[in-house]
């Protein structure tokens, strides 16, 4: 026994030490890009929403469909703890949702979307929505195999979110403020101080502003679902006319 | 609590490493997570104290090395520490910075004692 420490081993303990530098996330990581892959196979633009809860994903999400339903073919995808009410809201409206009740764990992962793929057919699909499980720290470390991240900030919480969260605001690559009809009666959210907050984080992420109840005002939210629908269909280019052909 | 998720996918990457439990005893597990990794490391500590009970690594030390958060100016070009929630440039101010260090969540090695050899524990 060593002497020094009381341990069982002494210095000449033929140890096998192996090197492995690989991420921990690996197998998650490859089982979303093989999500990812399927997705772009069938030509689908797939947004992965978060925030804390209550922030109205799940509102801003009814009020998209209401707009864009006779125009795209948009499903849903569902992360809840333990119910499944947001996906009867969403199936209401007249898209499909598929439920991924995740019991206690805090995030949807990799494996858990490829699950629900297999009860959703993608098949003609423009617009994938998934949901994940309200939570301002846990889904930002997940990658799903979404085309982007949009992480909705209420204007209920404080305008420091970003700095608070930094892990979550970096992985964004739009920032959704909800509930923006509140500002008027809401004396300590500054949009201004949120843009700021996301600056210190190393971010000029866009932000947008909507309000999804009452009288909705979700304009520029569909302007940027519209130019990543755009963006991802290509108008395809037309074959080179034989003039152009013989210039090449 | 998504550092039970998390240790669930270091056991497994141990396992691979290590192959048939009976063969080779699993002493220490490194691995490295930096502040922007988004996990907490005494929650992981915990994680794994937990979830090595009965399993091939149950006699194994897990060791988390710490990470300094640093970000690359896209500015200026400096390469400068920054806190976790405050990444600008600390020479120019600038928020145009990229992050080169801070992100880790790896497994950066393993120590294992053959069973053939002539030490014993205890």
């Amino acid at each position: 026994m060593c002497r020094d420490c009381g341990c069982s081993l002494t210095p000449e303990s033929p140890r096998r030490v192996v090197e492995v530098m690989r991420d921990l996330l690996v197998e998650n990581d490859r089982i979303a890009a093989h999500n990812r892959a399927h997705f772009d196979a069938h030509g689908v633009r797939v947004i992965n929403l978060m925030s804390s809860p209550g922030a109205g994903k799940t509102a801003l999400l009814e009020a998209t469909i209401v707009a864009l339903k006779d125009r795209f073919r948009i499903a849903v995808i569902e992360g809840d703890l333990a119910t499944d009410n947001d996906a009867v809201r969403i199936r209401s409206r007249g898209v499909p949702a598929v439920q991924i009740t995740t019991g206690s764990a805090c995030h949807l992962d990799a494996q858990g979307v490829h699950a629900a793929l297999h009860q959703l057919n993608l098949e003609g699909l423009d617009l994938l929505f998934i949901e994940n499980v309200g939570n301002l720290v846990c889904p930002a470390t997940f990658d799903l195999g979404q085309h982007r991240n949009v992480t909705l900030l209420c204007v209920t919480e404080g305008d420091d979110k970003p700095a608070k969260y930094p892990v979550m605001f970096r992985s964004s690559d739009l920032v959704v403020l909800s509930k923006t009809d509140l500002l008027d009666v809401l004396d300590d959210f500054e949009p201004l101080r949120a843009a700021a907050a996301l600056r210190t984080i190393g971010r000029d992420t866009p932000m947008i502003r909507t309000a999804a109840r009452r009288a909705p005002d979700i304009g520029s939210w569909l302007a940027w679902l519209e130019c990543e629908l755009a963006a991802f269909h290509p108008i395809a280019p037309r074959p080179a006319s034989p003039l152009q052909r013989a210039w090449v | 609590m998504h550092e039970l998720s998390i240790c669930q996918a270091l056991l497994d990457q141990v396992h691979l490493v290590a192959g048939d439990s009976s063969s080779e005893r699993v002493l220490k597990i490194v691995i490295a997570i930096g502040p922007l990794a988004g996990v907490e490391p005494g929650l992981m500590a915990s994680a794994f104290a937990v979830m090595k009970i009965g399993s091939f690594a149950a006699q194994a030390a897990l060791i988390i090395e710490a990470v300094g958060v640093e970000v690359e100016c896209s500015v200026c070009g400096t390469i400068s520490a920054a806190a976790a929630n405050r990444l600008i440039c600390a020479a120019c101010g600038g928020y145009r910075t990229r992050v080169v260090a801070g992100q880790e969540l790896r497994l950066l090695r393993v120590e294992m004692l053959p069973a053939e050899s002539p030490q014993t524990l205890n």
